[in-house]
């Protein structure tokens, strides 16, 4: 079959926006050609170019269950102006889509072995389908655990998801918020604090860490504190993309491009590279 | 068959006549800045002293290119797919700048997936390589290997009356046959012009010696004179990057989506979300430039992205030299 077209974006349609915050929203989209939908299949960690006509294109990682590929979700935050422009957006209007683009996370690595996925802010938009794929086939994985942190309490993204991990899939979740209100009975603090307030043990462990740069570069250092060596260690970068293609060269980082050799690396990667080049 | 040939000087033009009548021609001249380019053919006197301060790449890479239209179409869209083929000559070409075209090939056209916008323009470009006679300002050509044209259709080389021609691809030799009246066949070997070179890069081992000296103080001190002004990406022939960005079309609800040149010199370049910036400092966008072309293209494609034209270096405002700088790292390797 004809894969979609990475150059040229594909007309999809806004099925259902849903408000998670005041400024994310989480929409629902279906290609508008058929053959395109039943094309569209994707790993968790993977991300699509959107476009907004008229505004420009922009990388979102999918945020939808990699087993559901009759329609599919992104959840976006309002930071640009694209971005906001497509928080605009309502059910029926058009939008373009090129990819999914980028390697996603190696789940078959990651089998008969304790996650532990550790999300900063929109990080949980591109760690949800992980988590999804995992619960699917929850046996086949050791102990799952999720440390989370948001700017505050009504940041919470996909809290029905976190409810029914937890009951059915198994899923301890510790959250932790920048910014504490007197209805907050948690954890306070960047989501650093959380590996004071749980076992972490790296052993037979891998991590999955998706979040914003400066959140990555503290998380992967509390981890290397814990024991967990440089393969354990799998995360997302973020980096502005133009292309998806290795082209424009926005996303490199030293010889990769997180646009096709990432955004998910390994650890052994990352140690490799200037990620903190201030 | 003999493939050498000579054309007279006082034939060019009239044989670039010629090939304009079937496409479109580009040619070494000066623009009305005065600044020596690639431009269209007019029939106007070519630009043959040196290597000119712009490359091909303007071509090639257009630094605005539209990609597609976006038709708005009651509560959809139609998308226009803007792709500009048509028959293309670069005369002139220095060996420098075919070697360029050969690293943007192997990006483009290679890499992970070919750009269909570069693929439709590259397609059909007949190359005329012009040898030169002799070494330009800045040049280290011999030392990055590329002081003799790759990838070329027809190779020139200047005489004191005429051109020493050399069909070098099947291409050429169909120009040569179709132009017959132009050529004279000739029995002499190619002129091999004796260059002297003023700079130069030892490239030997050079990825590993930059790749080990990430933080070495040469970069800071170099960088406090840089002024981020992206005059180096801009006349460099193989640097590549580019932004994308939509407009409307005031009045229609139609909209235009363009690429256009980008440099990684610029603060903006790495900027994400919360507006942080990965390469923030002088010292690291600086350091991009120079790793990009001598350590991570390499690594990738197997061949330098500098072909040592010295552009970047005639053209800096505070006289920062990328031979200088990798020199000065390898020196301080014990």
């Amino acid at each position: 079959m004809k894969k979609l077209s990475l150059t040229a974006p594909a007309l999809a349609e806004i099925i259902e926006v849903r408000k998670d915050t005041d400024k994310i929203k989480t929409f629902t989209i279906k290609y508008v050609d058929k053959q395109d939908q039943k094309r569209f299949h994707f790993v968790p960690g993977k991300f699509l170019m959107v476009s907004v006509f008229g505004f420009g294109e922009m990388p979102i990682s999918l945020s939808s269950s990699p087993l559901k590929t009759e329609s599919l979700q992104l959840t976006i935050k309002d930071v640009g102006t694209i971005t906001h422009a497509m928080l605009q957006l309502k059910k029926g209007d058009k939008i373009g889509l090129r990819g999914p683009f980028g390697t996603g996370f190696p789940i078959a690595r990651f089998r008969k072995k304790n996650i532990l996925f550790v999300s900063g802010g929109c990080g949980m938009a591109p760690l949800r389908p992980l988590v999804c794929a995992i619960a699917d086939k929850r046996e086949e994985f050791g102990e799952l655990k999720l440390l989370y942190g948001c700017q505050n309490s009504d940041h919470v993204l996909f809290r029905e998801d976190l409810k029914e991990w937890g009951k059915s899939g198994g899923l301890d979740v510790l959250l932790t918020v920048d910014k504490c209100t007197p209805d907050w009975g948690g954890s306070c603090g960047p989501v650093t604090v959380l590996f004071n307030k749980t076992e972490i043990n790296p052993e037979n462990a891998v991590a999955c860490v998706v979040g914003p740069p400066v959140m990555l570069h503290f998380v992967i250092k509390e981890l290397k504190k814990c024991g967990f060596k440089d393969e354990q260690i799998y995360a997302s970068l973020e980096r502005l993309m133009h292309c998806g293609m290795g082209k424009c060269a926005h996303c490199n980082v030293a010889e990769k491009y997180a646009c096709i050799d990432g955004p998910v690396f390994n650890g052994t990667e990352l140690a490799k590279m200037p990620l903190e080049e201030k | 068959m003999q493939q050498n040939f000579l054309l007279k000087k006082e034939k060019l033009n009239e044989f670039l006549t010629a090939l304009s009548k079937e496409a479109k021609v580009f040619v070494p001249a000066l623009n009305e800045n005065n600044a020596s380019c690639f431009l269209p053919f007019k029939n106007q006197e070519i630009f043959l002293s040196k290597r000119t301060s712009f490359s091909p790449k303007k071509i090639l890479l257009p630094p605005l290119e539209k990609e597609f239209i976006f038709r708005k179409k009651s509560s959809s869209f139609k998308i226009e797919h803007l792709l500009d083929s048509k028959k293309r000559v670069f005369f002139g070409v220095r060996s420098c700048d075919t070697h360029a075209i050969k690293a943007l090939d192997k990006l483009y056209l290679e890499y992970f997936t070919e750009d269909e916008w570069y693929k439709a323009i590259r397609e059909d470009i007949t190359i005329i390589a012009l040898q030169c006679s002799k070494s330009c300002e800045n040049g280290f050509c011999k030392s990055m290997g590329t002081n003799n044209p790759v990838g070329h259709d027809l190779l020139f080389v200047e005489k004191e009356k005429s051109f020493f021609v050399e069909a070098a691809s099947e291409r050429g030799k169909q120009v040569v046959q179709k132009y017959r009246d132009f050529f004279n066949q000739t029995n002499f070997i190619k002129p091999e012009p004796k260059l002297k070179f003023g700079k130069k890069l030892e490239t030997f081992g050079l990825k590993e010696i930059l790749d080990k000296n990430f933080s070495h103080k040469k970069w800071k001190s170099e960088a406090k004179k840089c002024l981020s002004c992206s005059s180096c990406t801009q006349v460099c022939p193989s640097c590549y990057c580019f932004l994308s960005f939509d407009k409307f079309i005031l009045d229609s609800g139609d909209s235009e989506r363009f690429r256009a040149w980008d440099s990684c010199q610029l603060k903006r370049f790495t900027k994400v979300s919360h507006n942080y910036v990965f390469r923030e400092s002088r010292e690291s966008r600086l350091r991009q430039f120079v790793m990009h072309k001598l350590s991570y293209f390499p690594e990738n494609h197997g061949l330098p992205l500098c072909v040592g034209c010295g552009r970047c270096i005639s053209v800096c405002p505070v006289g920062i030299d990328l031979t200088e700088i990798a020199s000065t790292i390898r020196g301080d390797v014990k």
